[in-house]
């Protein structure tokens, strides 16, 4: 199974229209990767489909990094029970 | 005698939703009055209570003078209980007599008219158990009094309902201000502009087909035409409106491009062009530029309307055009089709193409699916900010009640975002 990074990385790219290589732990979906509000909504709804979990808007809107999404889908999967590959 | 309007059931304001999710349907409109307005005028009652769902008492207590959900009010002088669906023209059931209980078909209560010396024979310490003794322990007629059905049965009855009321009211001329040029059609007796009313320059008011009352500090601004029948609210605005017959505008609304036929509660913005025909739009609603409802079909059939989101009704009418919940804001170049249904605190991004006939409340509409967007939180940002531009308050109350809304419609808004997220994966 494919770890939560690769996993995020493959939403980000897919819904930014871009290719996994080129996204770094440390960009900002907004600032780095160009995600208008709009897509910032799509991350959300496309990371909720792939790990099976439930996210509280707020909070996963708050998430502005790459490496901070990871972290914060990882937990949240603990939260709900649900198994990955870290 | 004290007159007690008690809220239909759930599944009888189901069909007056999206407005009913907040508001007890005497709150609703038609003509220049809502429903219950009309029933307190036709009863002549001086003492009104109110018993509404639970989820809404709070916030509706901090709106009005009388009680709410007050179960003491339920004990002392004869009274008359009324269910709002019951049209006020038609109720003719004496204030005094023997206590008796109206029912309609289904055994529904349309109203109970209860002595004094009968009230002893009743719980009072709670409305459920009150009205089912009633209807156990006094006698039951079957009624046939007129009943509201669905909303737009209140969009279909405007016209002819502003006519009556402009009678009833039996006031005309102008006591507010006229400039100059101007144009009134059809007889200055069926045009009523209200003191501190403005009208500007290049206005034309055209009563020939039904009357136009003007209300107090309502300001009609250049290149407006005005149809009768017509109502203009308390401090609304008309800018440049192409307004045609059979419009019922609540106070501080500001109204632009073409209405046609519809109801616009109160509070709300349409400012821009765009065509607005056979709705009923709530408060705190803005329509974005260019927003556009279709009210007739290509193939003149009989209209549907999902109120549900699950069935769709056939409202056996030509002309229904879109109803629209409390705090919709929709993005310019909206298109709404025929009969939609757009739930409250619903944010549309419009997308050029029409819009699914069903939007649940409290979704964000992008992109061409309904999706779970920023949140409710940020939607009650959006509207406290909105409320606090017309000076009214954002209360705790009423956060709580749109909580209970919000709660009661996430069946529905679940199921619209599971195939919005379909949609999504598939693109």
């Amino acid at each position: 199974m494919a770890t939560v990074e690769e996993r995020v990385k493959a939403v980000t790219a897919q819904v930014l229209k871009l290719t996994p290589d080129e996204i770094k732990l440390e960009d900002s979906f907004t600032a780095d990767l160009g995600a208008e509000s709009v897509q910032s909504i799509e991350l959300v709804a496309m990371f909720e489909e792939e790990f099976g979990i439930e996210m509280d808007e707020d909070a996963a809107l708050s998430v502005e990094t790459v490496g901070k999404a990871i972290e914060f889908i990882a937990e949240v999967c603990k939260e709900q029970g649900v198994d990955v590959e870290q | 005698m004290r007159l007690i309007l008690l809220d239909s059931p759930k599944e009888i304001r189901g069909n007056f939703y999206p407005i009913a999710l907040s508001h007890p349907l005497w709150e609703l409109r038609c003509g220049f009055t809502s429903l219950g307005e009309k029933l307190i005028d036709k009863v002549g009652a001086n003492d009104v209570a109110y018993f509404v769902a639970d989820y809404m008492a709070d916030s509706y207590r901090a709106k009005v003078q009388q009680p709410v959900n007050d179960s003491s009010i339920l004990d002392g002088d004869d009274m008359l209980v009324v269910d709002p669906r019951v049209k006020a023209e038609n109720f003719d059931v004496a204030a005094k007599g023997p206590s008796e209980v109206g029912l309609d078909e289904q055994g529904s209560l349309l109203y109970a008219r209860i002595t004094k010396d009968d009230l002893t024979r009743l719980p009072t310490d709670e409305i459920g158990r009150f009205i089912t003794e009633a209807k156990e322990k006094l006698p039951n007629v079957r009624s046939a009094l007129p009943t509201w059905r669905y909303i737009w049965d209140l969009i279909l009855a405007n016209a002819e309902q502003l006519t009556a009321d402009f009678t009833a009211v039996g006031q005309h001329g102008i006591e507010g201000t006229v400039e100059q040029p101007n144009a009134i059609r059809g007889s200055k007796k069926d045009v009523y502009i209200a003191p501190g009313a403005m009208v500007h320059p290049m206005v034309v008011i055209d009563a020939e087909q039904g009357p136009v009352y003007i209300d107090q500090d309502a300001e009609i601004q250049p290149f407006t035409r005005i149809e009768g029948p017509c109502y203009i609210g308390k401090k609304a605005i008309l800018l440049g409106t192409k307004c045609r017959e059979g419009n019922s505008i609540g106070p501080f609304c500001r109204v632009g491009g073409e209405l046609e036929e519809s109801i616009i509660q109160g509070y709300s913005n349409k400012y821009h062009d765009g065509f607005l025909g056979h709705a009923y739009v709530g408060e705190w609603v803005n329509l974005g530029a260019l927003t556009t409802n279709s009210d007739l079909k290509n193939d003149y059939s009989t209209v549907s309307v999902m109120l549900d989101g699950r069935r769709a009704i056939d409202t056996g009418l030509v002309k229904v055009g879109s109803l629209i919940g409390d705090h919709v804001k929709t993005s310019i170049g909206t298109l709404l089709n025929t009969g939609s249904y757009v739930g409250p605190m619903a944010l549309i991004m419009g997308t050029g193409k029409p819009l699914p006939k069903f939007i649940p409340a409290f979704a964000w509409f992008i992109e061409g699916v309904v999706t779970k967007g920023f949140g409710k939180g940020k939607l009650y940002e959006t509207a406290k900010m909105a409320m606090g531009r017309r000076d009214c308050q954002w209360t705790e109350t009423e956060q709580s009640m749109w909580d209970a809304v919000f709660d009661m419609t996430a069946p529905m808004r679940n199921q619209a975002i599971k195939k919005g997220r379909r949609a999504m994966l598939t693109r």
